[in-house]
């Protein structure tokens, strides 16, 4: 490209074109519009809610999060206030203000899966469907779905059957063979995979020897689980078709090109919104940079391009 | 006066002054006109010290404000890491200042003498909060406790603005040897009418809720909790409520809902945070 072209920093992840690659990871960016005041929106590609199911959901008893070198233990439980109160209350305001929605669903059925998806098929702006199968915070659902490959093919069948929209299975890292579960959800239907969710983790208060969190066990996210969630996305993007969004510990445009060299399509970020909100103006700036710096017309010409010694013949 | 503040701004504030208050503790005033005359007593800001190894941003009440100057003051007792580097900042040096966040205290009816109850650092959200009561010209009590004196901190701040203040330690060193609820409870049995305002550890947040409950006072309460963004995104920060005509309680998020709550909306004994 010419040095004066502006690079394509857009993405397509199934049958949605967004104009950035950063998406709002689910759980960190509420119902969407609680950042409008202090993050730049239009640097930001897709916005992940919180995660819904059916009927509201009180959470976990508090303390709900605790600090660790360079990382965010949490068990929040989906405190959540069910899908028909979003459609109602959140989806008008984020109809205008995202650019693209991916809506999180949680079921502790095969069947709420099912029906969450029969329900927001229909809803305007909804542009595609991440399956939350990978809460480890959660006793019912959740993680059980995402660490058993048959049930993470099921649910992912069972929301395919239920909507047309893009169907995207959130996977765990509490996995033996990530690859495994990737191939199985594509099998199923799935237009994309997003991975990684958390880690499940502890901490301790050595003097009272209590837990830090209510919960006793959270999950891990930040800088802290980033090289593990780069190799997952690495090991998954070479097993499947379908596009794979990178996710963990990213807050600035190098972690993004880790991500989007090791396979990713796209990324999102979480908890380094939180400890600084212009991540997506600067991350989405350096990456320009970067692309003409490295004379990249589009950022997707860099997914999956690990540079691998050649073999010695 | 108070009307809740409605923007946000991740603001650059510079360290223009600061003051030590005490062996352990410091007033830093920082320079962001924005914050200074939008924020309203009660509020919080969520800030992080640059170089500071820790990952998330820490909530500090904003104590005084000097909207002329466009100031503000946070008081910063150092009890860990973070804190003390932010304790050790240079004048000249900024800090990113994610704010005004939360509510606020609402003002007390007309008549009615507000009692301000703090425990140590406690103190820092009545600063603002008492200034905004004698530009009103209200006259109110700030009831102040710690370990020990050096914890009483700003308590000539208080007189200055013309508030009646007490104090209590636990090792008898500066006023009565007691704790803060004891001073209350003396100055309830008066028999003024006064509402409540308290800010401090759980387990004296809890005594003065229990004694204004039985008491049918007004109380209005501000709690502190370990917090991810302040925003009201990462829901780490609940705490147990159950509002009037409610069939059910809820989590609501300190950050968002609080940090000033009507103290009879929250349920202590699903409250089992050490803070």
């Amino acid at each position: 490209m010419s040095p004066q072209m502006e690079p394509d920093l857009s993405v397509d992840i199934a049958s949605v074109r967004l104009a950035s690659p950063l998406i709002a990871a689910s759980g960190t960016f509420g119902y969407g519009t609680e950042y409008v005041e202090v993050a730049d929106y239009s640097a930001i590609g897709a916005i992940a809610t919180k995660g819904l199911y059916l009927e509201s959901r009180e959470g976990c008893p508090p303390p709900r999060i605790w600090e660790t070198p360079s990382g965010m233990l949490n068990a929040i439980g989906l405190q959540e206030i069910g899908v028909r109160r979003f459609i109602e209350e959140k989806m008008p305001r984020l109809r205008e203000l995202a650019p693209a929605i991916l809506v999180n669903i949680c079921g502790s059925s095969l069947e709420e899966y099912g029906e969450l998806a029969h329900i927001l098929d229909s809803v305007e702006g909804v542009s595609g469907l991440e399956i939350n199968i990978s809460c480890p915070n959660v006793k019912q659902g959740g993680i059980l779905f995402g660490c058993d490959p048959d049930l993470a093919a099921r649910a992912t069948e069972v929301v395919r059957n239920g909507t047309s929209l893009p169907v995207i299975p959130k996977l765990s890292p509490n996995v033996t063979d990530i690859a495994a579960i990737a191939r199985r959800v594509e099998s199923a239907g799935a237009d994309a995979v997003s991975l990684i969710n958390t880690i499940p983790a502890m901490a301790i208060d050595v003097e009272t020897r209590r837990p830090r969190l209510a919960n006793v066990v959270g999950g891990l996210s930040g800088p802290a689980i980033r090289p593990i969630a780069v190799r997952m996305v690495y090991q998954t993007a070479q097993a499947v078709g379908i596009p794979v969004i990178g996710i963990g510990g990213i807050g600035s445009a190098q972690d993004v090109l880790e991500f989007v060299i090791a396979g990713a399509a796209a990324v999102q970020i979480g908890t380094m919104n939180f400890v600084d909100p212009e991540v997506w103006t600067r991350t989405l700036e350096d990456l320009g940079d970067y692309c003409r710096r490295h004379q990249v017309a589009s950022i997707s010409e860099l997914t999956g391009t690990l540079a691998l010694e050649e073999e010695d013949s | 006066m108070y009307t809740a503040a409605q923007m946000k701004w991740d603001e650059i504030a510079v360290l223009v002054d600061r003051r030590l208050v005490s062996p352990d503790a410091v007033l830093l005033h920082f320079e962001s006109s924005k914050l200074a005359t939008h924020f309203v007593p009660g509020q919080f800001t969520m800030l992080r010290v640059p170089g500071d190894g820790s990952l998330l941003r820490r909530p500090y009440s904003f104590c005084g404000a000097e909207p002329e100057q466009g100031r503000f003051s946070l008081l910063v007792k150092v009890v860990g890491e973070g804190t003390r580097r932010l304790a050790e900042l240079q004048l000249g040096q900024a800090v990113r200042c994610l704010g005004p966040l939360g509510s606020s205290f609402r003002p007390p009816q007309p008549k009615i003498r507000p009692i301000m109850v703090a425990g140590g650092v406690g103190i820092a959200p009545f600063v603002g909060f008492c200034q905004e009561l004698a530009r009103c010209r209200y006259r109110g009590t700030v009831l102040l406790g710690g370990r020990q004196a050096q914890d009483l901190y700003l308590k000539e701040d208080f007189e200055r603005l013309g508030m009646t203040v007490r104090c209590t330690t636990e090792d008898g060193s500066w006023g009565p040897q007691g704790v803060v609820t004891d001073l209350l409870s003396e100055l309830l049995d008066g028999g003024e009418p006064v509402c409540l305002y308290s800010c401090g550890p759980t387990g004296m947040l809890k005594r003065v809720s229990a004694m204004a409950r039985d008491r049918g006072i007004p109380h209005q309460v501000s709690i502190e909790r370990r917090m991810g963004c302040g925003m009201g995104c990462c829901l780490g920060c609940v705490v147990f409520t159950q509002i009037a005509g409610e069939t059910n309680g809820q989590y609501r998020r300190t950050c968002t809902e609080g940090p000033v709550f009507d103290a009879e909306e929250i349920c202590w004994e699903r409250d089992p945070h050490p803070l």
